[in-house]
């Protein structure tokens, strides 16, 4: 196993690296390929944090969780909401910030903010030859050339090893409310969702866990108190129609937690696939694959399903436009294998940066 | 004029590929000298460089075939849509054939339960919105121009709303493309979150026309806000402006607009627009929202405003008053340029931490000062963004050699302060050299390597960005 210290020892483990290369953060996403570990937690450190910026600066090996500690000090958050997998995949660990980035990892606040990938404003990473790059910064934004930071985020490391990011950060609001519409099936509950959403009162979370006949539809909104209470009013009238009884909820930041880590499938057999689809298709996709269980998120545009072990849910998926992740099982490829064009660009791409292919190798390929 | 980079012309590729397109186009394919030179780069200080040709497209099939025909004689594509781009982005500097793309300005699709429509890329953002309206969307990005959106797409234009709805980066779902072999592919499926692989829409998106040709657009769409107030206020000093907006970003009042003014720049509005402003460092803001909450936020802004000496605070929730301060905003531009009539606008377009923003546009200020130049600011100050709009007699050349060293030792201050010589317009041509000062030589060959990858002839839109 290999543990840098520094960017410059990093860059050396890649560019003497004789073999494929495992590339560990906390460990904490099922990321299993093969090849030596190149661990990233000797790359720790907060390096700037600029509250009057909105902009933080780290190592890619820091912790979640030290990152997010420090933020509350200042009342503000990292907005995308990351996901943690370690209960749906039974797995230790401490999820650092650059398998975050390197993952795309986001939650349900996404449909109003954006996914990591939009929050991180620098990357800093070493290339397959060990080369070392870096491109964007802590400006709100640039139009520098090609957008490398994008690209970096939800690489999963097969183009480069991050070595430090730079993320926008935002404050915390002062009040938050979750509408709760008990009762609606699958179709009111995308109705709703997308009626909310439709709205101008700027929700930033959509949810619906079915959980048999008494299904909840979770609405969430956020900012100034008198503001939260204003919308959470307009919301319920708004959401009348659809029947369901409401309820209002303050604080649910538990209830959310659940809904971003998916905690009704925690210490579930079967398999979990995560399907990304237009938000109207959320209820064909449940009826096209029959789940033991399944749960949206994204107002109907994420599905997290729960399905007997070895199922093809991509087949079963035809006509359905999206795309599904298998997150916890074998027997089919983890990412969705790409269209023909794309799948040339995308072997072109990392044939450029990382002409040996050792960097979590295969991991994107089918 | 500066002198642009001059490339290599491959003329018999050129002579064959005119051949051809003429016979298929008609006379949608011309070669007058009147539209070749209204295709190049007409917009600021860098020379034109005209196309061979130009060729109106329809449709994608059309352009997928014009794009066949180029690659197969290794001849230039440029792309076009309305041409209001500042660093020379539709310039020909090898020849090659322009392809105006106006002509495919329907908008394919709009699904508002999922909050999304498809475009072709000459629809302009006005056509849109005016489509929308009924509907009760819109979409926010709104650069200076009423640009195609395809070109938009191409630069990753922002404009006044960034700080709230982001860049066109954040506000593309998907692309189709023509790459630089013909074909044609689609970056990512109508999904919320766009894609399984790379991500491909983001790396389109800003690549000016470098990498493949956009034929239909994929767009997120926002919800009309139930209510907008804006609101106003003067400041002793830019600095005030600035630490008041820092405050307001940090406490989380959800801005949609916050844009400076400084002294020079109010004088020409009020001129220009009939206003009374005054002449002193204005914030211009506004909010979206619900009816309480556009209401009470102008009131938090203002009481913010206040600690920090700003005066003459008003806020409203009156469209006809509101548009009146917008529009006059939005044609800053134009009244910069009465301010020294026949004169040339150079525009810069640094962005810096916000941090850093005060510090940045005082020191520009004082350095305009000492060079005697005539040059009012204005910014998109919630996002570290700001333009100094340096007015200057091209046919001295004295002045253009000073506004050029002005601009070199603006984008160098703000790289020193973390920031970026372009936070908007772009790299194009005219600010290639600052990329490698900015990024370094090795994000610099990352960045040839993808337009290597991607567009291994060096085809599409050549002379941009990197040197391939």
């Amino acid at each position: 196993m290999m543990t840098p210290t520094s960017e410059q020892e990093l860059s050396e483990c890649v560019s003497q690296a004789k073999g494929p290369i495992a590339i560990k953060g906390g460990g904490t996403r099922g990321v299993g390929v093969d090849g030596d570990v190149l661990n990233t937690n000797g790359l720790k450190g907060i390096d700037l944090y600029e509250p009057g910026a909105l902009t933080v600066v780290v190592k890619a090996g820091t912790e979640l969780s030290e990152i997010e500690t420090t933020l509350a000090g200042e009342r503000q958050r990292l907005a995308f909401e990351p996901m943690d997998y370690r209960g749906l995949l039974g797995l230790e660990g401490e999820p650092t910030i650059g398998g975050i980035v390197a993952g795309n990892i986001s939650g349900p606040r996404r449909i109003q903010v954006g996914a990591a990938r939009d929050f991180t404003l620098g990357v800093r990473f070493v290339d397959g030859q060990g080369t070392i790059v870096k491109n964007g910064g802590r400006v709100m934004k640039n139009v520098t050339g090609y957008d490398l930071v994008k690209l970096m985020s939800g690489s999963w490391g097969t183009l480069g090893v991050l070595s430090e990011v730079s993320l926008k950060v935002l404050p915390m609001p002062e009040a938050e409310a979750t509408l709760r519409v008990h009762g609606l099936d699958l179709n009111d509950a995308v109705g709703a969702m997308a009626a909310a959403l439709g709205s101008p009162y700027d929700v930033s979370g959509a949810a619906h866990l079915p959980n048999n006949d008494t299904g909840v539809t979770m609405i969430r909104v956020e900012g100034f108190t008198d503001s939260v209470s204003y919308r959470t009013a307009q919301l319920r009238e708004a959401l009348a129609k659809f029947g369901g009884e409401i309820t209002v909820k303050e604080n649910a930041d538990d209830a959310w937690a659940a809904v971003r880590d998916v905690e009704n499938f925690h210490g579930k057999d079967g398999d979990v696939w995560r399907i990304s689809v237009k938000p109207s298709d959320g209820p064909a996709v449940v009826a096209a694959i029959d789940p033991l269980e399944a749960q949206f998120d994204w107002a109907g545009g994420l599905v997290w399903v729960r399905t007997e072990q070895g199922s093809d849910v991509r087949a079963k998926l035809s006509g359905i436009t999206g795309h599904a992740t298998l997150v916890r099982g074998t027997g089919q490829p983890r990412f969705q294998p790409e269209t023909i064009g794309v799948a040339a660009l995308s072997a072109g791409l990392r044939q450029r940066f990382d002409p040996r292919g050792i960097l979590n190798a295969g991991l994107m390929t089918a | 004029m500066v002198t642009n980079h001059r490339m290599p012309r491959n003329e018999e590729g050129i002579a064959t590929v005119v051949g051809v397109l003429k016979q298929q186009f008609g006379d949608r394919f011309q070669t007058g000298e009147a539209i070749r030179e209204q295709h190049g780069h007409t917009t600021t200080w860098l020379e034109n460089q005209w196309p061979d040709a130009v060729v109106f497209a329809r449709d994608k099939d059309e352009i997928a075939a014009i794009v066949k025909v180029c690659a197969t004689h290794k001849v230039p594509v440029i792309p076009f849509g309305t041409g209001t781009s500042l660093e020379g982005h539709v310039n020909a500097p090898a020849g090659g054939i322009c392809i105006d793309v106006m002509q495919m300005d329907k908008i394919l699709a709009v699904y508002p339960d999922d909050l999304s429509c498809v475009v072709q890329p000459g629809v302009t953002r006005e056509q849109l919105n005016t489509h929308l309206r009924d509907q009760g969307l819109f979409f926010p990005i709104d650069p200076g121009a009423n640009a195609s959106l395809g070109g938009m797409a191409a630069t990753s234009a922002s404009g006044t709303n960034a700080v709230r709805y982001g860049t066109m980066k954040d506000n593309v779902m998907a692309v189709e493309v023509v790459m630089a072999d013909g074909r044609t592919i689609r970056t990512a499926q109508r999904a919320k979150k766009s894609s399984a692989g790379y991500d491909l829409t983001r790396l389109m998106v800003g690549s000016e026309g470098t990498l493949g040709l956009f034929t239909e657009i994929t767009l997120k769409l926002q919800g009309i806000p139930e209510a907008i107030s804006s609101a106003r206020c003067t400041f002793p000093s830019v600095d005030a402006a600035c630490q008041t907006v820092m405050q307001v970003i940090q406490y989380g009042i959800p801005v949609a607009r916050i844009e400076l003014l400084d002294a020079l720049q109010v004088k020409a509005c009020n001129a220009y627009s009939k206003l009374d402003l005054p002449e002193e460092p204005l914030l211009l803001l506004e909010f979206h929202g619900s009816d309480a909450g556009v209401i009470e936020q102008a009131e938090m802004f203002g009481s913010i405003a206040v600690e920090h000496g700003g005066g003459g605070y008003t806020s409203t929730t009156s469209t006809e008053e509101r548009n009146k301060l917008w529009q006059a905003r939005h044609d800053a531009y134009w009244a910069t340029l009465q301010l020294r009539p026949g004169a040339m606008g150079i525009s810069t377009d640094v962005c810096v931490p916000i941090s850093r923003l005060a510090e940045c546009v005082s020191q520009a200020q004082e350095r305009l000062k000492a060079d005697a130049f005539i040059s009012p600011i204005v910014g998109h100050v919630g996002d570290g963004n700001f333009h100094c709009l340096l007015l200057i007699d091209k046919a001295n050349e004295d002045e253009m050699e000073r506004a050029a060293v002005f601009v070199s030792w603006l984008n160098d201050l703000a790289i020193s302060m973390d920031g970026t010589c372009t936070g908007e317009h772009g790299i194009g041509q005219g600010k290639m050299p600052y990329l490698e000062r900015e990024l370094g030589a090795a994000t610099v060959d990352a960045m040839i390597a993808i337009k290597m990858a991607l567009d291994p002839d060096g085809i599409m839109n050549p002379g941009k960005i990197v040197h391939g």
